[in-house]
């Protein structure tokens, strides 16, 4: 009888706390928007310089760790369809599956999945370190809202750079593919040019693209929202820059997984 | 002193976290242009009135009044105007790690006023002029000792030239020197531009120099107020204690204590 008050209980609990935290990002969202999108709007400006440099360490700072694993994914991805395709002698096709996966799937996953290591655990870091030093405090103090100037660029920054960065890996992944393909699997380089522009629409390059907007908004998210979750003191600080990562790479994937089972029926 | 008219009255304020009430009902006044020191033990609740004072934490009950006008009823954007007018210096100084010491203090002019850069240069050279930081603009505040650290949290809390200035616990953590030093410019800036210091501090050697009104708080409450002097006739035994610095004394003896730990009478 006691486990079954305790285990009614610690459900109960669990499920506050999960809808006060539902809350508590809402909040965040909402405000966010405001200071995005309703407050230049009035006049309240936007710190763009600060987007900018938040942009070139989320995008351009990313591009060579992304540009190289998307590489190396094309290949391996051209490598394990011919283990299979060969039989068939459908080595041709190889072209087809890479460029779709690569873009429909790999090339933004790849990317998200790598920013959040990157940069959403700096988010996190970054704000958590702010808090617990009571730089947060200081922002209010002296009526600036942290949102204003600590979020709403680096959401705007990260907003504009995921689908900038996946649409380059895109191109480097179907690359890699294309290598490996013609180097060590022995495919036709025309052919294989031929196949892949056969094979791609712009559905598949929308789809890609809006998968990694939703990538971005998440990973971003994950981050401040973990960031000003920190409580004590250092090891607050990377007890919520690892449960960031885990959080959004989770994030990641059930968002991929909404978008492809929706696309799949569309 | 001169002027005796209040610049924050506190009525009746209340404020916890959860269940807990750590401010339990304070009353008290702040005149402008003085030095209010509110002293206590660690756990007394004088953070937390620190906080509420500078709207970082809301009050169950209760309202603060400054200049007149009741903070806590305030629109956010009411807040923001009445805070360009105050200025806090925290424990630890909350510099922006990120940013240069000179940034750090031409931070609130660049977001809260339109002055030209070349104006907010010079303003912010002044301001660490007076902390005695000149030419240490460009430095990183890792780059400083924690004294000066906290001399330029000082400057930054003064940039917009504030009526009302916070200092949580300004010689915490520094040598007997530094902090002397610390509390000389605490005085300084109280006598040269007539601000309203509001101080929160267990130290006692800093009440001795900087107090003109101190406010004894322990467990949420309000044990004596006023001048140091009429604090230490009052005869309140925690003030006794407090000022002589005097351990809480043990309840029981030894084979009270052994009694709690194994549970045998």
């Amino acid at each position: 009888m006691n486990v079954m008050i305790a285990l009614a209980g610690r459900i109960g609990r669990s499920t506050l706390n999960a809808l006060a935290a539902c809350a508590r990002v809402s909040v965040l969202m909402v405000e966010t928007i405001f200071w995005l999108v309703v407050a230049p709007i009035r006049g309240k400006g936007l710190r763009t310089k600060s987007a900018v440099e938040s942009f070139v360490e989320f995008g351009v700072r990313s591009l060579p760790i992304v540009g190289m694993i998307c590489f190396l994914v094309g290949v391996i991805l051209a490598l394990q369809s011919s283990y299979t395709l060969e039989k068939w002698g459908a080595n041709r096709f190889i072209a087809t599956l890479v460029a779709v996966s690569a873009l429909r799937e790999m090339a933004p996953l790849m990317t998200a999945v790598l920013i959040t290591g990157r940069c959403g655990s700096a988010i996190t870091a970054e704000i958590a370190t702010m808090k617990v030093n009571e730089e947060i405090d200081a922002l209010e103090v002296m009526g600036l809202n942290p949102i204003k100037y600590l979020v709403a660029p680096k959401f705007l920054a990260m907003l504009v750079a995921v689908p900038c960065v996946t649409v380059i890996a895109m191109f480097i992944m179907v690359f890699g593919g294309y290598l490996a393909s013609i180097v060590v699997v022995g495919v036709q380089s025309s052919i294989y040019i031929e196949e892949t522009i056969r094979a791609l629409t712009e559905k598949d390059l929308v789809i890609g693209l809006t998968k990694s907007l939703f990538f971005g908004i998440a990973i971003c998210w994950v981050g401040v929202f973990r960031g000003f979750q920190v409580e004590g003191g250092a090891e607050g600080v990377g007890l919520q820059t690892t449960s960031s990562v885990v959080t959004s790479i989770f994030l990641i994937i059930i968002i991929d997984l909404v978008f492809t089972v929706l696309f799949y029926f569309l | 002193m001169g002027n005796t008219q209040p610049i924050i009255v506190v009525e009746d304020l209340v404020a916890g976290y959860g269940d807990r009430i750590v401010l339990d009902h304070l009353n008290f006044t702040v005149r402008r242009g003085e030095i209010f020191v509110i002293l206590g033990g660690s756990g007394s609740g004088k953070t937390t009135l620190l906080r509420c004072l500078v709207g970082l934490k809301k009050p169950i009950s209760g309202r603060i009044l400054i200049n007149g006008e009741d903070f806590t009823a305030m629109s956010d954007e009411e807040q923001i105007e009445l805070r360009k007018r105050m200025g806090m210096s925290f424990q630890g100084s909350a510099l922006l790690t990120s940013i240069s010491v000179g940034e750090n203090v031409a931070l609130p002019l660049r977001e809260h006023t339109k002055l030209e850069e070349s104006t907010i240069d010079i303003m912010t050279k002044i301001k660490l002029e007076l902390v005695e930081l000149g030419g240490f603009e460009d430095y990183l505040p890792s780059e400083l000792s924690g004294g000066m650290r906290k001399r330029a949290g000082i400057a930054r809390a003064m940039a917009m030239d504030p009526e009302i200035i916070f200092y949580d616990e300004p010689s915490a953590g520094l040598d007997p020197i530094v902090a002397a030093g610390v509390d000389a410019l605490i005085r300084k800036m109280q006598e040269t531009f007539g601000l309203t210091s509001i101080v929160v501090t267990h130290e006692m050697e800093s009440v001795k120099l900087i107090a003109d009104t101190v406010c004894m708080l322990e467990s949420g409450q309000i044990v004596a107020i006023g001048s140091l002097e009429e604090l230490e006739r009052s005869g309140h035994p925690y003030v006794h204690q407090f000022l002589a610095r005097q351990p809480d004394a043990e309840e029981g003896g030894d084979s009270s204590y052994a009694r709690s730990l194994t549970g045998i009478d």
